[in-house]
């Protein structure tokens, strides 16, 4: 075991592993740049109309029942089906099926949370918002967004953290990112480079998380901060 | 009633696991013979038509194919895990520490005293050869003017190269490549087994060269070019099943020959068209096998 873990300490002190496309700088470069897209792009598609709806408390159940169907489709399976329909479209192997599958694990926390956040705000809030004379439009952006934050960006925190560690699935289909040392690791039975794969993915992942709490102190009003922490896992 | 209902429930609990269970229930006495074969399609199709082999004759059989690469499925078959896989002569012998030549039958013999010691018996080897093969498309081929792999060289620094995952620890892959033909690639992109991935790469342009096999049914119909082995880096490969000793033992001679009567018809031409009904029309491995076995 401590044999073990000292190959692994040499395997990350070898300078061959920082150079290169299947260096450790460029796999993590990969794997940032996947899963800020796919949240970002998650985020506006999730976002957005699922506070117009919770603001409007229209769909409700059925439009929840409907995102959480996404979830059902595990991300492995996603990424395989999406190779043909990428490869017929000419957007090729490796990226695309992985951003797809990506988007798939993350739209549906993001969804549900901005919807039940928005739709379940305090009714004298918006009663007193009313009173004061705001219009529906800055009532949905001065009162109801800031009270749910805490429950939506605690959504965004999360579907990050997911998309870290399941954009290792990427490398079965041909794309980079930390997954390559664990699948190609696994094909000549290194376990040390499986090993190392999967620190630098949970490595990732902490950092993921660490950076996002940061947003979400920064973002959330000062009022909401403390009670925020309780109520922020709703849905996921 | 809530206690007649759990009684259903029980029962059709335990017939499912009685169901998931049993295995096929051969005629013939003996141990169930385990095949394996690799993560790749024509290891699997081949693995398929010697346990159909076997199942046609009586014989029980316990199928776990797509298993994974050759680190995976030796250390199975040396423990006893797997029974049976059918090999590629010139690369296992390699494995095992042996040189392999373009001479089929001293090389199959090479491996059958290399592997003895470890249990495992090799049977007689069929025609069919599948060798490691450098694939570009025609395109790429006639800009450059490629005909054999060392006219490679004169595009070194400039190609991307793309394979299995386990290409770059192989000798007669990237190894070989570079020690006896002198390539220099840009890049080495990691794919999938001679499957569709590599394909699809080649054909985008993701990858210029391609490791695929020789006895793809792909190369053909997608008008790829082979380039020829001019230095002749590919050693003798042709496929031979790899059985346990023991379970060698348990049978005798009319388990071998019921493997050697499909080893022989098993020829290049033979697998290049069973490939290419799995591979290229999409066809159902067990039928192509099946309709393959009736033909014999």
């Amino acid at each position: 075991m401590i044999e073990f873990l000292g190959e692994v300490v040499a395997w990350f002190l070898d300078p061959a592993h920082w150079t290169g496309a299947n260096g450790i700088p460029n796999r993590v470069w990969e794997h940032v740049q996947i899963t800020v897209a796919a949240t970002s792009v998650a985020a506006l598609l999730a976002i957005l109309p699922a506070i117009v709806l919770g603001h409007r408390k229209q769909g409700g159940t059925l439009v929840v029942g409907a995102v959480n169907l996404f979830r059902a489709v595990p991300s492995f399976g996603i990424v395989v089906l999406a190779l043909p329909i990428t490869i017929g479209l000419g957007l090729g192997i490796g990226f695309w099926p992985t951003f797809l599958a990506l988007l798939f694990l993350a739209i549906p926390p993001m969804f549900i949370n901005s919807y039940t956040g928005v739709a379940g705000v305090d009714p004298d809030l918006i009663e007193a918002a009313r009173g004061v004379g705001m219009t529906d439009a800055q009532c949905l952006l001065g009162v109801e967004v800031p009270a749910a934050s805490p429950i939506i960006i605690a959504a965004v925190r999360v579907a990050a953290v997911q998309v870290v560690a399941t954009a290792t699935l990427g490398a079965i289909v041909g794309w980079g990112g930390l997954g390559r040392y664990i699948i190609d690791g696994f094909a000549i039975q290194d376990d040390v480079m499986v090993f190392a794969g999967a620190l630098l993915v949970a490595g990732l992942a902490l950092v993921t998380e660490g950076l996002m709490s940061a947003v979400e102190r920064w973002l959330v009003p000062k009022g909401l901060q403390t009670a925020g922490n309780e109520v922020a896992r709703i849905a996921v | 009633m809530l206690r007649n209902r759990a009684i259903v429930i029980l029962a059709v609990a335990v017939a499912l696991v009685a169901a998931a269970c049993s295995s096929d229930d051969g005629t013939i006495e003996g141990p169930t013979i385990k095949v394996g074969s690799a993560n790749f399609s024509e290891s699997a199709l081949v693995a398929e038509i010697y346990a159909q082999a076997l199942e046609t004759e009586g014989y029980s059989v316990d199928r776990k194919l797509n298993i994974g690469s050759r680190e995976i499925y030796k250390p199975a078959l040396e423990s006893g895990e797997l029974d049976l896989i059918p090999e590629y002569i010139g690369t296992m012998l390699t494995n095992l520490g042996g040189v392999a030549t373009s001479d089929s039958t001293s090389t199959h013999a090479a491996l059958q005293a290399a592997w003895e010691p470890m249990g495992i018996s090799v049977l007689d080897f069929a025609p069919a050869q599948d060798k490691n093969g450098i694939v570009v498309t025609k395109a790429t081929a006639n800009e450059f003017g490629l005909i054999t792999t060392s006219d490679l060289a004169a595009l070194n620094g400039t190609l991307v190269f793309g394979g299995p995952p386990e290409c770059p620890s192989r000798e007669f892959c990237l190894i070989g490549l570079t020690d006896l033909y002198g390539l220099d690639f840009t890049e080495f992109k990691p794919l999938d087994v001679g499957g569709p991935i590599t394909v699809a790469a080649l054909e985008s342009g993701e990858i210029h060269v391609a490791l695929l096999f020789t006895s793809s049914g792909v190369i053909l119909a997608k008008d790829f070019v082979l380039l020829d082995d001019d230095l002749g880096l590919q050693p003798a490969e042709n496929l031979a099943p790899a059985v346990r000793t023991e379970i060698l033992d348990a049978y005798g001679d009319r388990f071998e020959d019921v493997l050697r009567a499909v080893s022989v018809a098993l020829t290049t031409e033979e697998l290049i068209a069973l490939n290419k009904a799995v591979e290229v029309d999409g066809e159902d491995p067990d039928k192509v096998a099946a309709t393959w076995l009736e033909g014999l």
